[in-house]
């Protein structure tokens, strides 16, 4: 992926507030002069189940943070947080708590009690608060404070709270988590913007995936806002990355007073042109070389493949794993800066090879800009959020008739026409010196994404399973296993391989295995290997049971659970087509080979499959198709879990499908279809 | 977690090094040393070696590995230990790794360099500027334990040679030392050792001075002696490769284990205590423990509140036994804590311990009860680990606790002390695991009861397979059309119940649910899990669970004539697979029991058409049947599989790989029914 040109922004200090949150996240508008603890309710302490997860081992009764940006040097969050303990799990989790922070950061005032059921408070003395240096290294010093509450028991309250001082910092591009990994009753943060900023730029806050909190003014110049009854955030598996699922709010600072997102978005563009203007202009040897590789092209996307092909191809990528390099050596990469500097040299890093293919596009008579936009793998981008915290990712964007289209050539293993899968369906602003414009990046269908399965198989009387095995991927399925393998050893690639099949084929045993095009930026990235299975098929007194579905045998439902919180997510659509053919064992025949049905969901997915046996009834042939995220289907609502849970399920039960073969002299052979 | 000696040599472990590589990043670019004017002789070298040819799935060799000590007359040791290893292959990168762990209260690393050297002969200096200070322990929350690091991995590639030189010191508790001539090293859950071509221990000595070692895993090393310089070395040690169900790598891999002393008769400074054996050692950790263990007025009344009921001594025991272990683990490794364990009460107090304060408020709440009880050293991790010919605290690395009990408590993990006479072994860290029985990866093994001039090496007990028994019982209705519906029912007791016990515990009750509904989704695609009702009786030692679920499809109808189904609906969650033709290392079986009784109501129109045939296995580490019955309209499966605790050596590796294959491929075996 093109990452050369990055949007400045300040977010070393959202990191440390996500890493001090992560040790526990409080808080509660506690001022520092206050020294007292809040009452506890008795009704808390005598609590015997949460109110807001039935289920939960433990419950935020409040977590408050005060957010004070008012000083002129620092900023400053005070964290109080009150935790009721259901279970001896919640008590593991919840009791031991660790404030992490880095140099140019205090931890103050760190004060902790337990509060046992029958009212017993057990303080936390100073001496049990222990500070640490996590990790010591070249300047810079991790350091921890932690400490263990004591007394804790199920029934028990806890409740700490403590200081931590952001020395030249400010609140900009602050995250304020309103879900944490237990429920929350009730979360309250109390704000108070920057005097200093606020002449010039403003407090801003975004939410995400929640509704817009009303703040309200109070005393001292902060404002106040609380949610209440919040649950747990948890993973399950296929979700929308977390930003995008998370309840969330993002404090930053904006010039405008009311941020006009088409207004915004323009100079953003604008400036990006200005900016790039002169990394993308074709000089004369420039020129000369786009019309050389071009020459011969007819069409305009024929010039541009070959534009695109050449800088993946000729032009060695640095940065890219493939290349080799080691850690020293790309500590010396620099950029070019000039893309005719990059065609001599015949190499640069991702940034001047996505540079040198808008220069060339530019040589070759076409307008070629660069484009950037949001990573999909973090969140889906809305342009109507007026700020550049989300552009993480550039590409080119080259016009054709009047289409755009998009290249990132510094992703050396994707043909032309497809971009990394996180670029690909997103909105990127195209970069103009007058009128930028955002234009939606296509996605690349379930046939370019395609996992290409051949097996030749003989079948044995004691059901083993023997033959030759051949694997191909393209698209991003090629991209994605290139990448994971491109930068192991011969012998950890053939591991690999080995780990994925024998995690579904317990016995199978592997030999003279070839793992081709690894690092090739054009052929599909294949395995092929010999495999013998012991025990594939099942034998009864008179028949075998063989499962057809080589490929599919021993692989589990994507979807277990019944139950689903998060929308479904798939990366991008993928396709596979099985091509096995079996030679049965002498002495039996089919007794059956009747095919699964096929079935299709809408344009989203469709599984096909088909059955066969060759006239003399000794070769059994199997060809499955199936796709997955046809007209761009990926993102489902949670809603609809149980129909595309009842996809993947019916997929599996009929790749578990199985053809039964009886001993000659009995058998009825039948006619598959 | 007990821990006595810091100055130990790097651990590479790929955990660790990822963490290492991404604290280091930072390190990294503040210096691009080139400089090979001051490499070492030692390095240059062991980097001239040629090492021989490995199997291709070795990732690096250990070209030379020496630790050189020097111990002072005060017991403190200065140590300097010298490391060389070559990649060869790209994962091998993970182990250009230095590290030299220490305590702050005890030690300090003077100077640690490190080298890298290119196969063209470049060579990478490491220094100050490059070495991280660490939190060894950063999950701990008090925890002083710290290492100084290096980290080559991101530098060197196939080829490279990695090389350092630490020196470190540390005022030793103890006058012995342990050298693994193979360190274990670890990948994710597996764990292996390098290849090492030259690995050495050398122990200098004051004048007067003499040491003796004990060898490991491997024939007597006997050291070269020069004045009162000791040497012990081994030289073209192989590869010790992971295989499944094989002993822990620390019972393979050699190492040794040394014990110094003055001469006799003489006078030292410093702590030189010499164990000349195991009671020994028992009196000096007695000295250390027995007086944190006295009861305070908290403890004596909760006591009495926890035992009003109890009637005999065993349910006294238990009642105690079940309140430590319900206290949360909570390690304390800070100066002399490492060793010995706070105060009863200020444990009492707090609500949190480790396992030696776990152990030691045991102790004080039975003194209330006037029940007598001792720490046990221990090992956990490797029930071989433990070695009777060499006394030393250094072994272990767990304490538990032996009560003595009288000729009416009756209990698997009661066992006969020659000097203590009947005792009772008990975890008090493991909360899964309830008095009357024992963590799997304790029995069996040595440990130390510490009962003064009364204590020694005794060996643990070992529970027998009906002990550790899972039992399922599972009623099944299956359709014309194949759809099912089904009723688990699972008792567990034993180390088999504390399997369940764990899992359960170890997650919320959603995700508990959610491993469920994954175990029986996979032997019934697209099930619908109605019930799911775990049960723990973890005083007894019995864990429950019913499960009720249905799936459509789950025999398949053939031509609408034949419906295949297997019986054995649900796997079993554990199975010993034995991939592998060849085996280098002993199988390791232990103790358990398991039972499976099917009933599946046939369908009404259908014949049995066929059965698969029974089995019945015999072996001298276990036995396993499987039968089918078909009686009014229901077929019966049961299976049944008891497995002794065994070591089994490679030569009979044929023998017990086809013993579990035959019970893999009878599970999978299908019957058929027919259509009348």
């Amino acid at each position: 992926m093109l990452r050369y040109l990055r949007v400045p922004r300040r977010i070393a200090l959202c990191l440390f507030v996500a890493l001090a949150a992560s040790a526990a996240a409080a808080a509660r508008a506690y001022s520092s002069s206050d020294n007292d603890w809040k009452p506890v309710d008795p009704a808390q302490l005598s609590m015997k189940t949460p109110l807001v997860e039935r289920d939960a081992d433990a419950e935020a009764i409040f977590w408050e943070v005060r957010a004070d940006d008012g000083d002129e040097e620092d900023f400053v969050l005070t964290n109080y947080i009150r935790i009721k303990i259901f279970t001896d799990r919640g008590r593991e989790s919840q009791s031991k708590v660790e404030i992490p922070f880095l140099n140019g950061v205090k931890i103050k005032d760190v004060a902790a009690r337990t509060i046992k059921p029958d009212g017993t408070i057990v303080e936390l003395k100073k001496e049990d608060v222990f500070e640490k240096t996590v990790v010591k290294a070249g300047g810079l010093k991790l350091r921890a404070k932690s400490f263990a509450l004591q007394g804790v028991e199920p029934g028990a309250i806890i409740e700490y709270r403590w200081r931590e001082v952001y020395s030249n910092a400010s609140a900009d591009y602050t995250r304020l988590e309103f879900q944490r990994e237990i429920p929350v009753e009730s979360i309250t943060y109390h704000i108070k913007p920057s005097k200093i900023i606020v002449g010039a730029r403003a407090m801003r806050f975004q939410t995400f995936h929640m509704d817009a909190p009303r703040f309200e003014k109070e005393k001292d110049g902060f404002f106040v806002t609380t949610v209440e009854n919040v649950p747990a955030f948890r993973e399950e598996p296929r979700m929308p990355p977390e930003d995008q699922v998370r309840r969330w709010i993002l404090l930053y600072y904006s010039a405008d007073e009311k941020p006009q997102p088409a207004e915004f978005w323009k100079r953003v563009g604008r400036n990006l042109a200005e900016n790039t203007k002169d990394r993308i202009k074709a000089n004369d040897d420039v020129k000369k070389a786009a019309a050389e590789i071009v020459g011969g092209a007819q069409t305009p996307e024929q010039k541009l493949e070959r534009l695109y092909d050449y800088c993946r191809l000729k032009i060695k990528n640095l940065s890219s794993d493939a290349a080799g390099l080691t850690s020293d050596e790309r500590e010396k990469l620099k950029s070019t800066g000039k893309p005719a500097d990059t065609l001599k040299r015949g190499q640069g890093t991702a940034g001047d090879v996505g540079e040198l293919f808008a220069a060339l596009a530019n040589g070759a008579g076409f307008d070629a800009r660069v484009a950037v936009m949001a990573d999909r793998s973090r969140i889906f981008f809305d342009p109507k959020f007026a700020d550049s915290y989300f552009i993480r990712l550039v590409c080119v964007a080259v016009k054709v008739g009047d289409d755009w289209r998009f290249y990132d050539p510094s992703e050396t293993y994707l043909p032309a026409g497809m971009l990394p899968w996180q670029e690909e369906m997103e909105d990127a602003l195209v970069a103009d010196a007058k009128e930028p414009f955002f234009v939606k990046t296509p996605l690349s269908p379930p046939d370019r994404s395609v996992e290409r399965r051949t097996a030749r198989l003989r079948l044995l009387e004691d059901g083993t399973l023997e033959g030759d095995v051949k694997i191909e991927y393209t698209g991003h399925l090629g991209n994605d296993k290139k990448n994971y393998n491109d930068d192991d050893s011969p012998q950890q690639r053939e591991d690999t391989l080995k780990s994925a099949v024998k995690s579904r084929l317990s016995t199978a045993e592997l030999s003279d295995i070839k793992i081709e095009n690894v690092t090739d930026p054009v052929k599909p990235f294949t395995y092929s290997f010999k495999v013998r299975v012991p025990g594939y098929a099942q034998r009864t007194g008179k028949r075998l049971f063989v499962q057809p579905a080589f490929f599919e045998h021993g692989v589990a439902p994507l979807f277990a659970t019944s139950d689903r919180q998060n929308m479904i997510y798939f990366n991008y659509p993928w396709s596979e087509e099985d091509d096995v053919e079996i030679a049965l064992p002498e002495g039996f025949a089919l007794d059956n080979a009747d095919a699964p049905t096929p079935f299709q969901a809408q344009d989203v997915s469709k599984y096909d499959v088909k059955i066969g046996v060759t006239g003399d009834g000794r070769k059994l042939s199997y060809h499955r198709t199936f796709f997955f995220g046809g007209g761009a289907g990926l993102l489902f609502p949670a809603q609809s879990y149980p129909q595309i849970k009842a996809v993947f399920d019916e997929l599996n039960k009929r790749d578990n499908h199985t053809i039964t073969l009886k001993q000659a002299a009995a058998a009825t052979a039948s006619n598959p279809n | 977690m007990l821990q006595r000696s810091f100055a130990r040599r790097a651990r590479q472990t790929l955990l660790f090094c990822a963490l290492a590589s991404a604290t280091l990043c930072v390190c990294a670019r503040t210096r691009a040393a080139f400089a090979g004017d001051d490499l070492p002789a030692w390095l240059a070298q062991a980097a001239a070696q040629v090492p021989p040819a490995y199997d291709k799935d070795v990732p690096a060799v250990v070209l030379y590995d020496e630790r050189q000590v020097t111990v002072a007359p005060d017991g403190k040791t200065v140590s300097t230990e010298m490391y060389a290893v070559r990649v060869l292959r790209r994962e091998g990168r993970a182990f250009a790794v230095a590290r030299e762990g220490y305590a702050p209260s005890v030690g300090k690393v003077r100077e640690m360099r490190a080298w890298l050297i290119r196969p063209g002969g470049q060579v990478k200096k490491y220094g100050k500027d490059e070495t991280a200070d660490v939190a060894a322990s950063p999950e701990d929350v008090y925890d002083e334990s710290r290492a100084k690091v290096i980290v080559g991995s991101d530098d060197a590639d196939e080829g490279c040679v990695f090389g350092y030189q630490v020196t470190s010191e540390e005022q030793e508790l103890f006058p012995d030392a342990t050298w693994e001539f193979q360190e274990p090293v670890r990948s994710g859950a597996v764990h292996a050792a390098l290849p090492a071509l030259v690995s050495r221990y050398t122990l200098t000595l004051p004048q007067g001075w003499t040491a003796k070692g004990v060898t490991f895993n491997h024939a007597a090393v006997e050291p070269t002696v020069a004045g009162t310089t000791y040497t012990w070395e081994l030289k073209s040690l192989p590869p010790v490769d992971p295989e499944p169900a094989s002993p822990e790598v620390t019972s393979l891999a050699p190492r040794l284990a040394v014990t110094y002393a003055p001469a006799q008769g003489a006078t030292t400074a410093g702590a030189t205590r010499v164990f000349k054996d195991w009671t020994d050692v028992s009196r000096w950790y007695t000295n250390l423990a027995d007086a944190q263990a006295a009861p305070d007025a908290a403890i004596t009344a909760k006591v009495k509140e926890l035992t009003a009921d109890s009637k005999t001594e065993l349910e006294k025991i238990r009642a105690v036994g079940r309140y430590v272990q319900g206290i949360q683990y909570i390690s304390v490794q800070i100066g002399v804590g490492r060793f010995r364990p706070h105060s009863a009460a200020e444990v009492f107090a707090k609500n949190y311990g480790d396992c030696k304060d776990k152990a030691n408020l045991m102790r004080a709440m039975l003194k209330v009860l006037g029940i007598d009880s001792y720490p046990v050293l221990i090992y956990s991790g490797d029930p071989t680990y433990v070695r009777a010919e060499w006394a030393s605290p250094g072994q272990f690395n767990h304490c538990i606790v032996a009560v003595k009990v009288g000729d009416e408590t009756k209990a698997p993990t009661v066992v006969e002390s020659p000097s203590l006479g009947r005792v009772l072994i008990f975890d008090a860290t493991d909360d899964a695991t309830p008095v009357g029985d024992l963590p799997d990866h304790e029995q069996n093994s040595f440990a130390l009861v510490a009962a003064g001039d009364h204590g020694a090496l005794l060996r643990m007990p070992s529970t027998p397979p009906e002990a550790n028994r899972l039992e399922r019982e599972a009623e099944v209705t299956l359709a014309a059309d194949g759809s099912i519906t089904a009723t688990l029912r699972e008792r567990s007791q034993g180390q088999a119940a504390v399997w369940e016990r764990r899992a359960f515990r170890g997650l919320s009750r959603a995700d508990y649910a959610g491993v469920i509904e994954h175990w029986i989704t996979r032997g019934a695609t697209g099930a619908r899990v109605s019930k799911v009702e775990p049960s723990d009786d973890r005083e007894a030692g019995r864990f429950a669970l019913d499960v009720d679920f249905a799936a459509a499809n789950y025999g398949q109808l053939m031509q609408g004539r034949l419906l295949v189904f297997k019986p054995a609906v649900v796997s079993r969650r554990e199975f010993l697979e034995l991939a592998r033709a060849e085996r280098k290392h002993p199988v390791v079986l232990e103790s358990q029991a398991f039972t499976e009784s099917v009933n599946v109501r046939l369908p009404a129109g259908f014949d049995v058409d066929e059965l698969p045939d029974p089995v019945k296995l015999e072996a001298p580490f276990g036995n396993y049947t499987a039968t089918y019955e078909v009686k009014d309209g229901q077929l019966r499966f049961t299976r049944s599989l008891t497995q002794r605790a065994a070591t089994i050596p490679p030569e009979q590796y044929a023998q017990v790989r086809g013993f579990f294959e035959r019970i893999r491929a009878a599970e999978q075996a299908p019957v058929v029914l027919a259509k009348k």
